[in-house]
């Protein structure tokens, strides 16, 4: 309770100045006083306040970290950043304290004979690149393969790809955002031919509903849930929370409304049925920006190794659309989706009343989904139908789960398909990277490789030789790693890790390599609202922890690519970021310089003429739209967004009488994906040190489960020991279990399948069908 | 001990002058505004002729526009 | 004759539309019956989460309350009516009706709070308003003798302001919740002991930042990964 009365005197001073905060907010909404928090700060330490993003999640919250003699010794939200406006949440507030870990790797080390010896970083760094070049000889290059990270820097992603595509010439780079963020590209591709959210966070300072699908924010992306609290509580706007689970979000939700898993599709339909049926279309919008299109159905779900699909879009027209609904009324959704007649009603009614303002905010609900592009598309279609997109307060919001998904993984281009800026099938977009890489235009294979899944498949085949993977942690977070890790164990393939702490993955590397975490390096992240963020290093790193660019820059040095890799140690991290800038120029997608970057908490793209576009599309702010209407969705060649026909399909795996329950996956607010980082953090590990399994109580009591109970999940793939646990965190739907899978010592991804979604070929975490046993 | 607080608007374009005299009286703490043109005074002070004293002299500055109370706290002589 | 064919046309009328009516009625009854499953879909209370937001819709109200230093409690004042830290509090004032037990006149007080003249003091506010057998728990001190002396442990309970794992970081939560998931109705307002009133009501998601740290009965230590 460091800011509650030690003084009372101190305290009534705080009463009567925030007394004058509050009536001076009254008269001038938005006023900021940034120095009182700082003054809220314990006094006596005298701390350096240095600036950067956060490191645990998409939202990108300004961080303060103070620094005292060269050690990063507390975190403050930063008052000035407009993403968090001073507030962390308890992740973002003890992230420091992880570097500090006993065990942190803080030297190369390389197995021989079984062991791991500790080896100079430069004898490593020759290792790893002899052994890259040698593998290339000997099987071509594509069989050397690296997997990165949606929590690599800019720079880090960018020196990745062009190592691969520009200098070896492989398309064999993938990253962990396909496992999180895949399905919400191809969404944004298929409705809207281009990537990423077309509002920002300040849609929430305007929406009167926030319509949560399938997510739960309150835990998983807790600083923007407590910005919409806010504004329910001064504003009276509501929020309702539609999922499987009920999770801390539901309870601080005007409604819960809950579904059977799978069947979002169906009641996204059932939703545009009613507002096509009640005459809520917004004509004018959809005549002028809005065009109708179907795609292939029975798509299949990717189980199988070196599994193809494409999907073929056909035209068609509003009639038919509206025909294709029939199937989705919500007497007949209703009957499996196990949402009542009167709840989608009620959703379609908040959606389709011209007066109120809705934002749709979801994550991996929709996006770790065999049917994921499906359900991006078919939010899209409602916002669309009913014209609520690009205006403040109004439009569909893709959040995404890693600090730099966006800005690494999406803008860069981290992805087998991909280019920093396009697509490697397209030539147009491979003459561009050639040219700014300073590469042969052939260098750059046209065929996309290999997506995550397919990634470690190949591993496991024995046709990649050579893995070298960053800032991940596969082995926890793959879906079936009981296929994955026996694959990456075999001698067959030599598998470089580099990583702040040992893990899973680390165990199986034959070559380890010691990563600075991220205040001890210079970067830069961009965040689920475009938001680029830069900053510089703030600490050292113990022993020798090198940044991740600069490993990869080495190895491509020792490998002979010097000439495309002129970078300089003190500042790759600027010389990288300009050379890269240039791929995006131009009013679409325009990145801020780094003097602006230094200098503020962030810049949304398109930054153009010095200024952020807040809501893209829209002629108001948006500097690139061109046609003179007041929207121009310019990803597609005619300006047009399309509303896609997609169907109701079932899941890969549904619960039968040998596996009666669902599987259901996902995170806590105090751990950070697989742990590796926030169990090391003694606050986070205290208050959650271990997974668990969780159940519907009524479900308990038929199975005569009691708390805390031992139990046994296992599917077709695998099983894992996990205590039971019943009403505490979150309340899966009955029939459903739950499990968190931060814990590497109960490896639920073991279970799970690696089915996919055949556009994204993003897997499906969230459905897959177990059985329960006491243990 | 009075303590009160107020709001403190500055003649166009004064803001910075203004914070400056504030900061230079004693008993008076100052919170500017980051984005708009306004600042929040704080006086805490031993006694209600000491009160008087210093609102009088924070009145007397030529950069300010405007200067209303927000609210007021008595806190007894012991605390 | 003019009106009498009108009011046998009427007649003809109103027949008509009752055979029609009693027809159309006839056959939507012969449809096979559905019933659209209402979503039973009780919430059933999470109460370490939910709880969390109970009384959430008077944050604005505390935040906006002053302070009455004369009338305010101290954690000391706190545990004194505690036999030790976890104890439910004994009740420290005669109570009128000793024949029920409890719950609405308890309540009367001690479900919103507020300025009790006859006791000089705030009524602290129960974070379980739904648990109304009150005496159950809460017993009233009618003697201040004891039966037999004893060794009694003392309280032991967690210290504020000690919590915070760096500095200005958000204090973990040092207690147990079991029972009192609902944080602002003892840390905030006037009864709320002096030490542990939050200065930031408003914020409502008390666990995005303030998390547990004795969950299990031990302590729990640091991670250590397991052997391999």
């Amino acid at each position: 309770m460091q800011n509650s009365l030690t003084s009372r005197r101190n305290f009534l001073k705080k009463m009567a100045a925030a007394a004058a905060m509050t009536a001076a907010a009254s008269m001038f909404p938005g006023i900021i006083f940034a120095s009182e928090q700082e003054a809220n700060l314990p006094k006596g330490a005298n701390l350096d306040w240095k600036k950067g993003p956060c490191r645990f999640c998409g939202v990108g919250c300004g961080i303060l970290v103070g620094v005292d003699q060269g050690k990063a010794v507390a975190v403050k939200g930063d008052p000035n950043c407009e993403v968090n406006k001073g507030l962390l949440c308890v992740k973002g507030y003890h992230q420091i304290m992880c570097t500090q870990a006993k065990d942190r790797l803080t030297h190369a080390l390389v197995k021989k004979n079984g062991r791991y010896v500790q080896t100079p970083i430069d004898e490593a760094l020759d290792l790893v690149a002899n052994k890259m070049k040698e593998t290339i000889t000997k099987h071509g290059k594509d069989s050397v393969a690296m997997y990165t990270s949606g929590q690599s820097t800019i720079p880090e992603g960018y020196v990745a790809s062009k190592l691969m595509k520009g200098a070896i010439g492989t398309n064999n780079l993938d990253c962990n955002a396909r496992l999180c963020m895949a399905s919400a590209v191809a969404g944004f591709l298929t409705t809207f031919g281009a990537d990423e959210p077309m509002g920002c966070y300040e849609d929430i300072d305007h929406a009167d509903y926030f319509i949560t699908w399938g997510n739960n924010m309150a835990e998983m992306h807790p600083v923007l849930f407590s910005r919409m609290l806010e504004q329910k509580n001064r504003r009276g706007a509501k929020i309702i929370d539609f999922a499987t689970r009920t999770t801390r979000s539901s309870t601080a939700s005007n409604k819960s409304i809950l579904f059977e898993p799978q069947t979002d599709l169906a009641v996204a339909n059932a939703i545009c049925y009613e507002i096509i049926n009640n005459g809520w279309v917004n004509k004018s919008f959809v005549e002028n920006h809005v065009n109708f299109s179907k795609g292939l159905t029975n798509m299949g779900y990717g189980l199988e190794d070196k599994f193809k699909f494409s999907d073929k879009p056909t035209k068609i027209d509003f009639e038919s659309y509206k025909k294709f609904l029939e199937d989705y009324t919500p007497e007949k959704v209703a009957k499996y989706s196990k949402v009542s007649v009167k709840d989608i009603k009620y959703l379609a009614a908040i959606y389709g009343d011209p007066n109120k303002k809705v934002v749709s905010y979801w994550c991996m609900g929709m996006n770790q989904h065999t049917r994921g592009t499906w359900i991006n598309n078919l939010v899209y279609n409602i916002h669309l139908l009913t014209g609520k997109i690009s205006q403040p307060g109004n439009g569909p919001f893709s959040l995404t789960g890693q600090p730099s998904a966006c800005g690494t993984a999406r803008e860069v281009g981290t992805f087998t398909h991909k280019l920093p800026k396009g697509v490697v099938t397209n030539e147009k977009h491979r003459r561009l990277a050639a040219k700014i890489w300073n590469v042969p235009y052939e260098n750059i294979p046209a065929k996309p490789t290999y997506h995550a899944t397919e990634m470690f498949r190949a591993v496991d085949r024995g046709d990649i030789k050579f893995i070298w993977t960053q800032v991940t942690n596969p082995l926890v977070s793959l879906p079936k790693t009981s296929r994955y890790r026996p694959g990456m164990e075999k001698e067959s393939c030599f598998v470089v890790v580099s990583d702040v702490f040992p893990t899973p993955t680390s165990d199986v590397a034959d070559v380890i390599l010691p990563a600075s975490w991220h205040i001890e390096k210079s970067g830069l992240y961009g965040n689920s609202e475009r938001r680029t963020q830069h900053w510089d290093k703030m600490v050292d790193g113990p022993g020798e922890t090198t940044p991740d660019a600069w490993m990869t820059i080495e190895v491509a040095k020792r490998m002979g690519y010097g000439d495309l890799f002129p970078y300089s140690e003190e500042n790759h991290v600027e010389e990288i970021y300009n050379e890269y800038r240039q791929f995006h120029e131009g009013a679409k997608h325009g990145m801020a310089p780094l003097e602006v970057l230094k200098e503020e908490s962030g810049a949304i793209w398109p930054y153009v003429d010095g200024k952020s576009t807040q809501w893209r599309f829209n002629a108001k702010y948006d500097p690139a739209c061109s046609n003179d209407k007041d929207f121009h969705f310019y990803g597609k060649p005619d300006g047009k967004a399309v509303i896609w026909q997609r169907p109701y399909e079932p899941a890969a795996e549904s619960p039968d009488t040998e596996y009666p329950f669902w599987l259901n996956t996902g995170r806590v607010i105090e751990h950070w994906h697989t742990g590796s980082m926030t169990r090391r953090i003694p606050v986070l590990h205290k208050a959650m040190p271990a997974a668990y399994v969780e159940f519907h109580p009524d479900d308990a009591k038929k199975l005569g489960v009691r708390n805390g109970e031992k139990i046994k999940v296992s599917s077709r793939r695998g099983s894992c020991i996990l205590p039971a646990s019943i009403n505490e965190r979150g309340l899966p739907t009955r029939g459903q279990v739950f499990v968190p899978f931060f814990d590497e010592n109960m490896l639920i991804n073991d279970v799970t399948l690696d089915a996919f979604c055949p556009i994204s070929k993003e897997p499906d975490y969230k459905k897959c069908a177990v059985k329960v046993e006491k243990a | 001990m009075p303590i009160k607080s107020y709001l403190a608007h500055p003649q166009e374009g004064q803001k910075e002058v203004l914070m400056e005299a504030l900061s230079k009286i004693d008993n008076c703490e100052v919170i500017p505004a980051e984005n708009k043109n306004l600042l929040i005074v704080v006086t805490d002070t031993e006694s209600q002729t000491d009160d008087e004293k210093v609102k009088g002299s924070i009145e007397a500055i030529e950069s300010l526009k405007l200067l209303a109370m927000v609210s007021g706290f008595n806190t007894p002589k012991n605390n | 004759m003019k009106k009498r064919l009108g009011i046998i046309s009427l007649f003809v009328i109103l027949f008509i539309a009752f055979i029609t009516i009693w027809n159309y009625s006839y056959q939507v009854g012969l449809e096979e019956a559905y019933i659209p499953i209402e979503n039973s879909n009780p919430v059933y209370a999470i109460p370490s989460e939910s709880g969390v937001f109970k009384r959430s819709q008077y944050a604005l109200d505390y935040e906006n309350m002053p302070v009455d230093a004369n009338h305010q409690r101290s954690l000391t004042t706190y545990y004194k009516n505690r036999a030790y830290y976890g104890a439910p509090p004994s009740i420290p004032h005669p109570v009128d009706e000793h024949q029920n037990m409890g719950g609405q006149s308890c309540l009367k007080c001690h479900e919103n709070g507020g300025f009790t003249e006859k006791f000089q003091a705030y009524a602290p506010v129960t974070p379980h308003p739904e648990l109304v057998n009150c005496k159950q728990c809460h017993v009233e001190q009618n003697t201040q003798t004891l039966f037999k002396g004893g060794d009694y442990a003392s309280v032991m309970a967690p210290k504020a302001g000690i919590n915070n794992a760096l500095l200005g970081s958000p204090p973990v939560i040092p207690h147990q919740i079991q029972l009192r998931e609902n944080c602002l109705s003892c840390h905030v307002g006037p009864s709320a002991p002096k030490e542990i009133r939050v200065s930031h009501p408003e914020r409502v998601n008390c666990r995005q930042c303030h998390v547990l740290n004795n969950k299990k009965t031990t302590d729990i230590g640091s991670f250590i990964r397991a052997e391999k």
